[in-house]
């Protein structure tokens, strides 16, 4: 009797065959691809050269000057981004759609096209520097690091704290002015305390990206150590891949320190901030002593993103950089010619890794959102554990996990994607998370209700309703993957090189033209897929209202 | 089509009780309601039925089968929910024939089957639209004709109308009603309107706390009811104190009171607004008269409502068909004898309350 009522039980809690299998199949693989490599890199080293640490002088250097650029770089960055968001949350700023447009762009460049770019503009053999000004100026170094880690990160600051500044509620400001408040004490006792939590936000996430940054590092830091190149000078110089791993297991301490502190602390005070919506009313005109400081902000920064893009074009066509300003089309044949299958070999593990991270995301959301077993909370921190991991850590993690047996993938393209997959799990799956609670769970119970079983709802109920999130995930690992330096150079061989890395190695060898051309080309592949995205969601997805 | 049969179930959600030991018999074909404030256990009752918990403790039986362990996808029932529960992306004739699909049954008879089940809540010319297009009152129809389509052994509703305005939640519930009674399925139907539950049900169930407090025909309910809870959530009542004496008489305060019949120790009357007359003038031949004074009026169209002072105790009097004619002043309320019901529990400290108080 007791056996008969068991077995209905059992069932009843293990569920869905189907949802059972993706449960399983999600944590074994993140345990595989995340976990596995992670656990690699950190056990590698012997315990002893782990306590030889403090005796390193050139790791504790190393160490010194990454905390010292992540809290330079970062105030810089993050007071930029503040600056640009307020200035580009008043709706009556000049030209506001097109600076708003502008921060954007470097989230589609390569990591490393900053540094590449202003060593063009303004190093020894600069435009600006040399050609235009007559000045003889030393861009390397750690000043050179810190403003091209400035321009490059603040974007990241611009998101998230426009995203809370154009959620504060204009209301407020007007209610404010109305109990007296001048527009000094709008902005100090509204508008900068409301926006603080966000400010926290971006600060966070941009510290974690200064500490990560290998592409301007490796570029323009000099001789300046920072332990995210000095992991891969061990290898590319050495072949001392224990330190390797010991440089990028000193890395990781405070990149989860700091991711720790993003999610549990400052995330959900995010959400508070953003709560309470009512029906927007405009914004007070931005008084003028407020406006003209602002668009000059603006103008500044903007002068100096476009130079990025002047630099890197410029330097395409521009025969002798420097020396001769011909136009020439020779950089383009060349770079197409040493590089031109390193760069149709980016797109395949750009697509491949990007339609992978996607579905595996897609796939871990919806596992994850079940609360059925109980494992769930393991599988979240698994599925969002590679944020906190730089690159430099998970190209060192497949090179110690996956170049040999039982796994032996180097030099196949299979490392690349794989890798590069599960890196920017993270990004598909908030976004799938966040999607799905927009979802009514009644939905799903319609479905269920009318006969659809587990994965059938996936198919049915969620796949369509989420491919906004889906193809946004896929979009942002596209683009990531093609652009990445800091995994790949840990895991490219002459086999399966890559663009990015070729245009590593041409820079490396004094091609700038040939470098800055294939850049140009991998930009131009971002842009056109990040356009084509825009118009695909612009078009709205089936029966659900555009927004 | 199939009864259903609820055994003892309970249902916990961490250290609350929703549902306590609830057993109900849903006779085949008939339209039941569960009706209770939110957070009683309907909407859960409901969804044990569906399949979306399953209960701690107890049975749940649907035409004679123990579905206790059934996914809801394995069940024969079919639910309306609250938000109607659309699929956003599907046109109204894939959301209708969603039901079908899951059941592989044929496109010609597909077709078909979607078609009457459009036409049969009043729809057509519709198939292609996306929900989003469509008005409330259509959305509400498509909810319920992709639920009827499968021809479901039970139908579940959940407060399907409570998204409606007010004047099509009237229209809509009688189509419910009349759209039960001829196809002759059997209906469990949750609502937090006691006015819909009367209107429609052949039996209610009202709840609170996760009990079952009384289930009977929509008239035994309200001029019945078996405890102060489902007196007061059904309708509005005047509650008086009293005290039996044997005979069929029982004293309230200083007055003394025929009642229906004989009853000894603490009662409370329950006097429904409209069970009370309200005089002018003593008629001579009364048997219970009571003196008070009007202290607000409302007036409703069809009735006025009266806020009377009893010996310090407020009365509700609703006189029906008012007219033109306006009471004020010193009146008599005069009661008939079986329109006292009366409850042996005896009301707390509380005096008898007014649900509404009048406006001023």
């Amino acid at each position: 009797m007791a056996g008969t009522a068991q077995r209905p039980r059992l069932a009843l809690r293990i569920g869905d065959p189907g949802l059972l299998g993706a449960f399983l199949v999600v944590s074994g693989v993140l345990l595989v691809f995340v976990f596995y490599p992670a656990l690699r890199v950190i056990s590698y080293p012997a315990l002893s050269e782990y306590l030889a640490i403090p005796q390193n002088a050139r790791w504790i250097a190393a160490l010194r000057n990454s905390l010292f650029m992540m809290l330079l770089s970062t105030a810089t960055a993050t007071f930029v981004g503040f600056v640009y968001a307020y200035a580009t949350s008043r709706e009556d700023l000049p030209g506001r759609r097109l600076f708003q447009l502008l921060s954007l762009l470097p989230l589609f460049a390569p990591p490393f096209m900053v540094a590449f770019a202003y060593i063009l503009m303004f190093g020894r053999q600069g435009l600006i520097t040399k050609s235009l000004l007559g000045l003889d100026v030393n861009i390397f170094g750690w000043q050179g690091l810190w403003l091209v880690q400035t321009v490059a990160f603040f974007p990241y600051a611009v998101l998230i704290i426009g995203q809370v500044l154009d959620a504060i509620n204009p209301t407020l400001e007007h209610a404010a002015r109305d109990l007296g408040a001048g527009d000094g004490t709008v902005f100090r006792t509204i508008t900068l305390p409301l926006a603080r939590p966000g400010v926290a936000a971006a600060m966070l996430l941009v510290a974690i990206t200064v500490l990560a940054d290998f592409g301007n590092a490796v570029l323009i830091a000099g001789n300046f150590p920072l332990l995210a190149t000095e992991a891969w000078f061990r290898i590319e110089g050495l072949a001392d891949l224990s330190g390797a791993a010991v440089v990028v297991s000193m890395l990781i301490v405070p990149t989860i320190a700091l991711f720790v502190l993003e999610r549990v602390w400052v995330s959900r005070r995010l959400y508070t901030a953003i709560t309470g919506r009512g029906s927007r009313v405009p914004r007070p005109p931005t008084p003028g002593v407020f406006k003209w400081p602002l668009l000059a902000a603006c103008l500044v920064v903007a002068f100096f993103i476009l130079v990025v893009y002047v630099g890197v074009l410029a330097g395409a066509f521009a025969k002798t950089w420097g020396y001769d300003w011909t136009l020439t089309l020779d950089h383009w044949a060349l770079a197409l010619a040493q590089g031109g299958d390193h760069l149709v070999n980016s797109l395949k593990v750009g697509a491949g890794s990007a339609l992978l991270t996607s579905v595996i995301a897609l796939l871990a959301a919806f596992v994850t959102s079940r609360r059925q077993y109980g494992f769930e909370r393991v599988l979240d921190f698994l599925a969002v554990l590679p944020a906190a991991l730089p690159g430099v850590f998970i190209g060192v993690g497949y090179l110690l996990a996956f170049n040999a047996p039982p796994f032996a993938l180097g030099g196949t393209a299979w490392i690349l994607i794989l890798a590069l997959t599960f890196w920017h799990v993270p990004f598909g799956y908030q976004a799938a998370v966040a999607g799905l609670k927009q979802i009514d769970r009644s939905i799903e119970e319609a479905a269920a209700d009318l006969g659809a079983s587990g994965l059938r709802v996936l198919r049915d109920v969620y796949l369509p309703l989420l491919r906004g999130p889906f193809l946004a995930s896929f979009v942002t690992s596209f683009i990531r993957a093609v652009t990445n330096l800091s995994i790949v150079v840990f895991l490219v061989t002459p086999r399966n090189l890559v663009a990015t890395y070729s245009i590593l190695s041409m820079i490396g060898g004094g091609f700038w033209g040939a470098a800055a051309a294939l850049t140009t080309a991998l930009l131009a592949i971002t842009l056109i897929t990040v356009t084509l995205a825009r118009v695909a969601i612009g078009r709205g997805l089936r029966g659900l209202p555009t927004s | 089509m199939a009864d259903v049969r609820l055994l003892h179930i309970t249902k916990r959600f961490g250290a609350t009780l929703a549902v306590d030991d609830v057993s109900l018999d849903v006779a085949d074909g008939s339209f039941t309601t569960l009706l209770g404030p939110s957070g009683c256990g309907k909407t859960t009752t409901l969804r044990m039925i569906a399949g979306f918990f399953a209960p701690d403790a107890g049975d749940i039986v649907i035409g004679g089968t123990r579905v206790n362990d059934l996914p809801p996808h394995r069940r024969e029932t079919a639910m309306v929910f609250q938000e109607y529960a659309l699929f956003p992306h599907m046109t109204v004739f894939e959301n209708v024939s969603y039901g079908l699909r899951m059941r592989g049954v044929a496109a010609t008879e597909m077709r078909r089957r979607v078609h009457d089940a459009l036409e049969l809540v009043g729809l057509t010319a519709v198939d292609d639209k996306f929900p989003s297009r469509l008005s409330g009152g259509q959305q509400q129809r498509v909810a319920l004709a992709r639920a009827l389509v499968v021809r479901p052994q039970v139908l579940l509703l959940d407060e399907p109308l409570s998204n409606l305005d007010a004047k099509l939640r009237v229209r809509v519930r009688t189509e419910i009603r009349l759209l039960q009674q001829r196809l002759g399925i059997t209906a469990v139907y949750v609502t937090h309107d006691q006015e819909e539950a009367l209107a429609v049900s052949d039996r209610v169930a009202v709840m609170n706390r996760g009990r079952l407090q009384q289930v009977a025909s929509p008239l035994e309910i309200y001029h019945r009811p078996q405890n102060r809870f489902v007196a007061d959530f059904v309708g509005l009542a005047n509650f008086i104190d009293a005290e039996g004496t044997g005979a069929r008489r029982v004293r309230a305060g200083r007055h003394e009171l025929t009642v229906g019949r004989e009853v000894t120790g603490p009662v409370t009357l329950v006097l429904r607004p409209e069970a009370v007359q309200l005089l002018p003038q003593k008629s001579p031949d009364a048997v219970n008269v009571l003196p008070g004074r009007i202290e607000a009026m409302s007036f409703l169209g069809t009735l006025a409502r009266y806020w009377v002072d009893v010996d310090g105790t407020r009365w509700i009097v609703d006189v029906p068909s008012p007219g033109d004619a306006m009471l004020s002043g010193e009146v008599y309320l005069e009661i008939l004898p079986e329109r006292i019901h009366i409850l042996t529990e005896r009301a707390s400290s509380q005096s008898p309350q007014s649900p509404q108080s009048p406006q001023s």
